[in-house]
């Protein structure tokens, strides 16, 4: 008798246990990324965006500085080769990037969202060690590389005709004997980054280390190629559990309960991988490489409302809150906040729509601290 | 079968509560969704300059040379990137004509400069120039009418330059500004060497002396109207006074039986800090111009040299081998103890304060290898910035945050020249002077 | 009594010639022999080749090594000989150093010889220093075989001040 007790009273533990934990890790989804909409704007909804009033006819400019002709440097003891004014060379000339081209103007069918995982940069496979000769030369030790662009996520350097974009696509090309129907897209990949600036003695330092890894070693197999590199929008995983459906419609019950009080319903909670969608997408476009060393030093907060289709509304953005920096250093970090917010929302930031009012309305902390002489 | 159930349901009971209260809970407080960004992207910021619209064909020329100097300056910094013309969609034929933002944003442009120059007789130039944010769909700040002489053109085109810099990254400007340096002609055993003087990016350059004799070291005064340097015209090492304008040049502090070199101005500009050596010791004296009269600041036995004001001129930072090799070291500037603020491997020399006053930017020797590096006052976060057989010699751009200095290279037929890096270590770039230099000093920002 | 003074001289110095290492300073000198020259023993160029008008340093260091001070040794004679001649002592620097500090390091090692002539009864009036930092180089390769040439203090000689 009391052997059953006790084996039933465990067994409930557990049950409530993976109940209560279970079911969190259930709802954990991958984090979804789409900066580039494959949906495309007319013009007109485009400038609508922007300003409504045109810029009237400005008056001439305001200010008259006019700077005086320094003293000429009188008879020089001899005469001067006069140079002309070269750009100095670039030592560190990576591959050429093409200028931006501009995209096709035309209304297409919204179609399923490629999504791809941007964790996934294209680089090229480790060498695996796995059941594979081992050839013993020295290598030398990747050095640093350096690059004009710092980002937090390292970006091999693309195929030179790709077209710069926020996210990855492969160039789709369509096939006669294809089934699906896929619009033509250019192939287009994140500009090339590295996750630090690397001064030239880091670069020396490293090279000179050498590293005792294997020159080269036998690659595995290649696998078989995926016929798109691309990942399928996530579903909502399916509950193995029957109970879990039980919970869900209690769960829709208590909020829809606790939301007849207000106008819309909420949803659930923003989940960490949509807040985190928000972040990154942000993040992108946050560019302090032109912010001074002050402004680098200050936290500014940024207010921003968005409208139903995930769009800032630019005549929103106001800085709540500065501090690290004088009115000069927050006013330079507002504006590239205020930027990065514009620029990467102008197609629309992905938000969920049905948990609209959780993100109507957005406070965001710009914390340069990590980026400061990276 | 029928107990798991009402367990269950129980269970989804107090669950349901929990997330009730929890959606409850947050109903009422919930405020506006917070996310807190800490990492960014550090690129350069793309920025378009349409050819400046002259305001007739006399004009053309001009305008179109100010647009390439103004994008070449912005460019120059490493932090922006020019979106050429071919890449344009709208054209700016007319400078008050409004901006059709969609078209910049289409081609990524985020800053856009416009701007119109007009010549008048009689030499005049009139540049205006307007600043956009391209994303904001607004001007940044208002736009400004500069003017000048045909011969100075290109102090105008800095000057637009340095105020889109300015408003963008929120840094002093930086580009209407000179350097004077040493000229350098011959091989490695016989070098010919001359002052010289130039803008910051490498036109105009001028010369200050003839190659007679040696000179090394020049040294701009606070007022950029005046050098300090050494000269070996008198067959030893003297310091000069030079004055840029008249190019009439004094000896200063000369002392029968000894050298005198290393001269620099104090922030005031009335007086001169430098390295006299006497008797086999170099120590550290300071005089003031109009008077000459030398005060000694230092009196040990090892070598004192290479004397730099802070800018608040209440202290030098100087290199001493007192410690057996060469450290950097810093003292009131009316001399007295001196505290030691180097305390990396390798030799220490040539410190300089920084304009901002929070930095000393040196030369480092370790290993064989020399580098140009910055600290802190106290010694703290040392960064060395390059590395190659010989870099010396670092000087401050007007707003402390680009470094020139002196590259020269390995072997019997090396040359040196001068070469600039931004502080943060990024965009180490070559200056072409038209030949080999060495010894940079940076002017203030020109009024 | 001038004749007597220099075949005294020659007598000695000749007994002294072979405790002289010609290799002191460097090959390119030596190649210029001009006979005429060279076998007056009051000549500057008897004192740059024979007597060796240079003394070379270990990098950093301002002390005068054995051999320089051999070579000193015979300057000192020869200077006491000649007491018409001045004397500039030129210090010098390798480029392996920044240039202020190779100024004033030249100057040590100018001063160094000073002294040391000195403290064999040269007058102080004869001697001068001045120091070139790493400006003046005789040697341009990049590695120590030319470094340590140029690692040196030069005694050159000038026909000046009193004359006897």
């Amino acid at each position: 008798m009391k052997a059953g007790l006790y084996i039933s009273g465990i067994g409930h533990l557990a049950l409530i246990g993976w109940i209560l934990f279970g079911g969190m890790f259930q709802r954990f989804e991958e984090p979804t990324f789409q900066a580039a909409d494959v949906s495309i704007l007319t013009e007109e909804e485009f400038a609508a965006l922007s300003q409504p009033t045109p810029v009237e006819a400005p008056e001439t400019a305001v200010d008259v500085t006019p700077p005086e002709a320094p003293a000429e440097d009188a008879a020089p003891v001899m005469p001067a080769a006069d140079e002309a004014p070269e750009t100095p060379d670039t030592p560190e000339a990576e591959a050429p990037m093409p200028p931006q081209e501009a995209p096709d103007i035309s209304e297409a069918d919204p179609l399923p969202q490629p999504q791809v995982d941007p964790d996934a940069p294209v680089t090229p496979a480790p060498p695996s060690q796995e059941g594979t000769t081992i050839v013993t030369e020295v290598a030398p030790r990747p050095a640093p590389r350096a690059s004009d662009r710092v980002a937090p996520v390292p970006v091999a350097p693309s195929e030179p005709d790709t077209e710069i974009a926020e996210t990855l696509q492969d160039a789709v090309q369509p096939d006669e004997n294809g089934e699906t129907v896929e619009e033509e897209q250019e192939a287009t990949a994140p500009e090339e980054a590295t996750t630090r600036i690397v001064t030239e003695h880091e670069q020396e330092e490293t090279a000179e280390v050498a590293s005792f890894a294997p020159v080269s070693s036998r690659r595995p197999p290649a696998r078989p190629a995926r016929p798109a590199r691309r990942v399928e929008t996530p579903r909502e995983t399916p509950a193995p559990n029957p109970l879990a459906d039980v919970i869900n419609d209690a769960v829709e019950e208590a909020n829809a309960n606790a939301a007849s009080t207000r106008p819309a319903p909420a949803g659930p909670p923003l989940s960490r991988g949509e807040k985190d969608a928000l972040r990154l997408a942000v993040q992108q476009c946050w560019n302090v490489g032109s912010l001074s060393s002050e402004a680098l030093r200050t936290t500014v907060v940024v207010a921003v409302s968005m409208g139903r289709d995930g769009r800032p509304d630019s005549g929103s953005i106001r800085m709540l809150n500065a501090t690290g920096g004088s009115d000069g250093a927050a006013r330079q970090a507002y504006e590239a906040a205020r930027r990065a917010i514009l620029r990467c929302g102008a197609r629309g930031y992905n938000l969920p729509t049905d948990k609209y009012n959780q993100w109507q309305e957005i406070e965001i902390t710009f914390n340069p601290e990590r980026m400061r002489i990276k | 079968m029928n107990l798991l159930r009402k367990l269950t349901s129980v269970l989804a009971l107090t669950l349901v509560f929990s997330a009730g209260a929890q959606s409850a809970f947050a109903q009422e407080s919930r405020g506006p969704l917070r996310i807190e960004i800490t990492e960014g992207v550090i690129e350069p910021l793309p920025f378009a300059v349409p050819d400046f619209v002259p305001d007739s064909a006399a004009a053309t020329e001009l305008a179109q040379q100010i647009g390439r100097v103004v994008a070449a300056d912005l460019e120059g910094t490493g932090l922006f990137r020019e979106i050429g013309k071919e890449a344009f969609i709208a054209n700016v034929t007319s400078f008050d004509s409004p901006v059709q933002y969609a078209d910049w944003r289409a081609i990524n442009a985020q800053a856009l400069i416009t701007g119109a120059v007009s010549v008048t007789r009689g030499g005049r130039v009139t540049v205006k120039f307007r600043l956009f944010d391209v994303f904001s769909g607004q001007e940044m700040g208002s736009g400004l009418q500069l003017g000048g002489t045909t011969a100075s053109w290109r102090r105008l085109a800095h000057k637009v330059a340095d105020t889109v810099y300015s408003r963008i990254t929120g840094e002093g400007p930086y580009f209407d500004s000179r350097v004077v340096f040493v000229s350098e002609s011959g091989p490695k055993d016989n070098r010919r060497k001359r002052l010289a003087i130039m803008d910051y990016d490498g036109a105009n350059v001028q010369f200050l002396t003839d190659s007679s004799s040696i000179v090394l070291a020049p040294r701009f005064s606070p007022a950029g109207d005046r050098v300090l340097y050494t000269s070996y015209e008198t067959g030893f090492p003297r310091i000069y006074l030079l004055d840029v304008s008249s190019v009439q040049r004094r000896e200063l502090g000369a002392q029968e039986g000894t050298m005198t070199f290393a001269p620099r101005f104090s922030p005031d500009g009335n007086r001169v800090v430098y390295s006299l050596s006497a008797g086999g010791n170099t120590d550290i004296y300071v005089l003031d111009i109009r008077s000459g009269t030398p005060q000694r600041l230092t009196s040990a036995p090892s070598i004192e040299t290479a004397p730099s004001f802070s800018p608040d001129g209440r202290q030098i930072v100087f290199e001493s081998d007192r410690s057996g090799s060469p450290q950097l070291y810093i003292m009131s500037a009316s001399g007295g103890e001196a505290r030691r603020i180097s305390f990396g491997p390798g030799r220490y020399g040539t410190p300089v304060w920084s304009p901002r006053g929070d930095l000393i930017a040196f030369t480092k020797q370790n290993q064989g290898r020399f580098h140009i590096g910055v600290m802190r006052l106290d010694g703290s976060e040392e960064r060395l910035l390059t590395a190659s057989f010989l870099d010396e010699g670092p000087t401050w751009s007007p707003n402390g945050r680009v470094i020139m200095f002196m590259r020269e290279t390995a072997g019997a037929g090396g040359v040196a020249s001068l070469y600039s890096v931004d502080i943060s270590g990024r965009n180490l770039r070559r200056i072409d002077t038209g030949g080999a230099a060495s010894d940079p000093s940076w002017s203030p920002l020109l009024p | 009594m001038r004749h007597l003074k220099k075949t005294f001289l020659v007598v000695a110095l000749l007994g002294l010639g072979a405790c002289t290492s010609p290799g002191q300073y460097g090959n390119s000198n030596g190649a210029n022999m001009d006979g005429s020259d060279a076998s007056n023993p009051s000549s500057p160029a008897y004192f740059s080749q024979t007597v060796g008008d240079r003394v070379l340093f270990v990098v950093n260091q301002s002390s005068l090594t054995d051999e320089a001070r051999e070579t000193l040794n015979g300057q000192a004679v020869w200077l006491n000989a000649n007491p018409e001649y001045d004397a500039l002592i030129e210090g010098h620097a390798d480029e392996r150093g920044t240039r202020e500090y190779n100024l004033a390091l030249g100057a040590r090692r100018a001063n160094a010889v000073q002294e040391y002539l000195l403290s064999k009864g040269i007058a102080a009036s004869r001697l001068q220093v001045v120091s070139y930092g790493k400006e003046r180089p005789v040697a341009i390769c990049s590695d120590d075989t030319c470094y340590s040439q140029n690692r040196r203090a030069v005694t050159v000689i000038s026909a000046g001040g009193l004359s006897s």
